[in-house]
Parts: structure tokens; C-alpha cells; sequence
């Protein structure tokens, strides 16, 4: 079998890796692939509770590499999709618990069963992240469009580089279009300009994300959020085929909605400022 | 250009602006391991191959790094002084008069020309 790991890591902590693992891993499982999410953030176990699969863990990734149990008794079959597998990190042990040659192992072990093994990547660029990338065809960077976050992308493009692997793309997370319009906040094509790289997706701010998180069921289920729809499209763009980058609805505020109602809308007073 | 602009500028840059700015600063020095002492040092030797040539103001030099078009740039903004100056000529090899001259250092002088 064909089959692709990819790994998803972000330098910085807290722009979204974890969510947008199991969002993708769940997608790309919702177009019938075989996909297995591996949590690779040993001490800090997290993919689990978003998948809502905390309760089911008996054996985890540090079992199975030092050979406590085999490879299929510590991988959790998920709720809804039949053919999408979590493997958990060890929460017990610290991250120096596993090294690269046996995360590389447990990749090539993976690969004859599934299309696709997602690795969600630990912050830092220690050696957490390079257990994640080592066996990885493929890395995907998620940041969110602020300063540190691109930053440390930045830093993680070169160390990915250095690291023999091709070049990664980019999830840009977090998104919010009305900061954007405002000129507040920086947008895709400022990221992309500033980083080089090639972009898998867009995913707007949505507070559904967090709803989702406490129910343990990724966004991908829920067919109205913007959020959902964009990781879907960016798991259809990891599939190889063509989707066009969705118009992200800029919700207007009140007084946003009265001003354009007034023909005083941002673009107008821009114009007339220039002329 | 860029962060100096803004500071001239007629209108004040937006926050994105600003970070863009910013950004593409701080990962050309990132990238390229680049701290300000080093920055200095390229300055005198820059200002020392310049002299050579050009009487230039070595107090308005400003040198800075960006990052455009995928490739980090080190810019440097060399203002000239309005005077006549001179300077020692190394004829290259391959001026036609190069025979004539070689070994021979000729003495040039130059004047800038004032726009009208």
C-alpha cells in the first residue's frame, strides 16, 4: 500500500496542532482513507481527549516502542469511523522516553496498514520534534497570523530543511477576516510572502472549535462551521486533489453593518482618503 | 524603504503592516545569524570601499536587512556628497588603452554633474 506519514507541528505552543491533527485525521478518514493519528507530545497527552477517545486508552506509543504490547493492542479504534485509529501518548514519562530510530521504526511498522499516518508534533524544536519529523514524508506547519507564531515557523522551515525532508506547507489557523480587514492582523498572502512556503489551508478563528473540544467530536462533523469546512478542503488538498480556497464570511459587527448601510464602509473613506 | 518610510510617511502604517514589517526584519537576522555588531562591521568595510571611489556621509549610511521576493536582502543607503572628488584608477585588463597604461595608476578626477 501507498502509504503517507505526515507530520504536523507548529514550533510555537497553543496555534492549534492537536486540533488540526485530529481534524485532518478525521477528514481524510471521512473520505474512506485507513488513517492512523499517532500523539507524539509524550508527558503531554492531549489528541485523545479532542478525539473523545480519553477513556479508552489501555496502552500507549512509549509501550509499544519499548514492546510491552503489540502495535494493534495500543491502537484505539475511533467512535464513528471505522477505519480511523488513534495511537496514544504515554502521559507517565518524558519525552525522552522514545528516540528517532524508534519512532522511525513504529512509522514503518504503521505504514502497511494505513494510507495515512497524521504524527502530532510537541512544541519546541527539541528532541520531541525531531522523534515526530524523523519519519515523516511529508511536515505541515500550522501557524496563526502573529508575530511569534510566523517566527517560529520560520525557524521550524529551516530546521525541516535541514533536515533532508521536502518542503513543508503551511496551515494558516486562526484566521480572523474582520482583523484583517481592519488592517489589524496580517493575512495569507503577508504569512506566505514572509515564510516561502506553499499553503494546504485557511482555517478561520471559530468558537465552535472550543464547543467541539469539550465534546470531544472535531469540527469536521459539524457542517456549518467555517472552521470544519476548511479542514475538510485542506484534507481533500493533502488527497492531491484541486480545491479552490473558500470566501471566508466576514461576519460585520453592528456598527460595521450601520456604516456600510450609511455608504461609510472602509473601502469608500480608503478612497476617498487617496484621491 | 519599509520601517524608514513609515516614519516620514504621510499616513500611518496599519498593526498588519507593522508585524509584516517587523517580521520580515527579525527573520533576515534570524536566518542569516546577523546581530548588530556584525552589522556594524560590514558598515566600515562598506564605507571603507566606498571612500575609495566617492566621498560619501558616513553618519547618514544606513544599512538594514530585509526579506523580499524570497531572498534576504542586505540594504544600504549610501547618501553622496555633492563635491567634486578624486581618485587613484587601476586601468582593468580589459580597457582597449590597457597596454599603454598598464602598471600605471592615473589620477581621475570627477565632477558631479548638478541636475538643473
Amino acid at each position: 500500500m501507498d502509504s503517507r506519514v505526515l507530520t504536523i507541528t507548529s514550533g510555537k505552543g497553543g496555534v492549534g496542532k492537536t486540533t488540526t491533527t485530529a481534524n485532518l485525521g478525521t477528514a481524510l478518514a471521512m473520505q474512506g482513507k485507513k488513517v492512523a493519528v499517532l500523539d507524539a507530545d509524550i508527558g503531554l497527552r492531549n489528541l485523545d481527549a479532542v478525539m473523545g477517545l480519553e477513556n479508552r486508552i489501555v496502552y500507549d506509543l512509549v509501550d509499544v516502542v519499548e514492546g510491552q504490547c503489540r502495535l494493534r493492542q495500543a491502537l484505539i479504534k475511533d467512535k464513528r469511523l471505522p477505519e480511523l485509529y488513534l495511537l496514544p501518548a504515554a502521559q507517565t514519562r518524558d519525552k525522552n522516553a522514545v528516540n528517532s530510530i524508534q519512532m522511525e521504526q513504529l512509522c514503518q511498522q504503521l505504514r502497511p496498514d494505513f494510507d495515512f499516518v497524521l504524527i502530532d508534533s510537541p512544541a519546541g524544536i527539541e528532541q520531541g520534534f525531531r522523534n515526530a519529523i524523523v519519519g515523516a514524508d511529508e511536515i505541515i506547519i500550522v501557524a496563526n497570523p502573529e508575530m511569534a507564531s510566523v517566527r517560529d515557523a520560520d525557524r521550524i522551515i529551516g530546521l525541516v530543511e535541514a533536515a533532508g525532508k521536502p518542503e513543508p506547507r503551511l496551515i494558516l489557523n486562526r484566521l480572523r477576516p474582520e482583523m484583517v480587514r481592519r488592517g489589524d492582523m496580517m493575512d495569507v498572502t503577508d504569512v506566505l510572502e514572509v515564510l516561502g512556503i506553499d499553503l494546504l489551508g485557511i482555517v478561520p478563528e471559530d468558537e465552535m472549535i472550543i464547543v467541539a473540544i469539550n465534546k470531544g467530536e472535531p469540527i469536521v462533523y459539524d457542517k456549518h462551521s467555517q472552521a470544519g469546512r476548511a479542514f475538510v478542503s485542506a484534507a481533500q488538498r493533502i488527497m492531491g486533489e484541486e480545491i479552490p480556497l473558500e470566501e471566508l464570511e466576514d461576519v460585520p459587527t453592528l456598527m460595521e453593518r450601520l456604516r456600510r448601510l450609511l455608504g461609510f464602509g472602509p473601502a469608500m473613506a480608503e478612497r476617498r482618503v487617496r484621491s | 524603504m519599509g520601517v524608514f518610510s513609515f516614519i516620514a510617511g504621510r499616513k500611518k502604517p496599519t498593526p498588519s503592516e507593522v508585524a509584516k514589517e517587523r517580521l520580515k526584519v527579525v527573520l533576515a537576522h534570524d536566518r542569516l545569524k546577523m546581530n548588530p555588531e556584525l552589522l556594524e562591521l560590514i558598515k566600515a568595510d562598506l564605507l571603507t570601499a566606498i571612500s575609495r571611489r566617492l566621498e560619501v556621509d558616513d553618519q547618514q549610511l544606513q544599512l538594514h536587512m530585509a526579506r523580499e521576493d524570497h531572498w534576504d536582502k542586505l540594504h544600504a543607503d549610501v547618501p553622496i556628497k555633492r563635491q567634486k572628488i578624486s581618485f587613484e584608477w587601476d586601468p582593468p585588463a580589459y580597457t582597449p588603452a590597457a597596454n599603454a597604461l598598464q602598471g600605471n595608476k592615473v589620477k581621475v578626477e570627477v565632477e558631479r554633474i548638478e541636475e538643473e
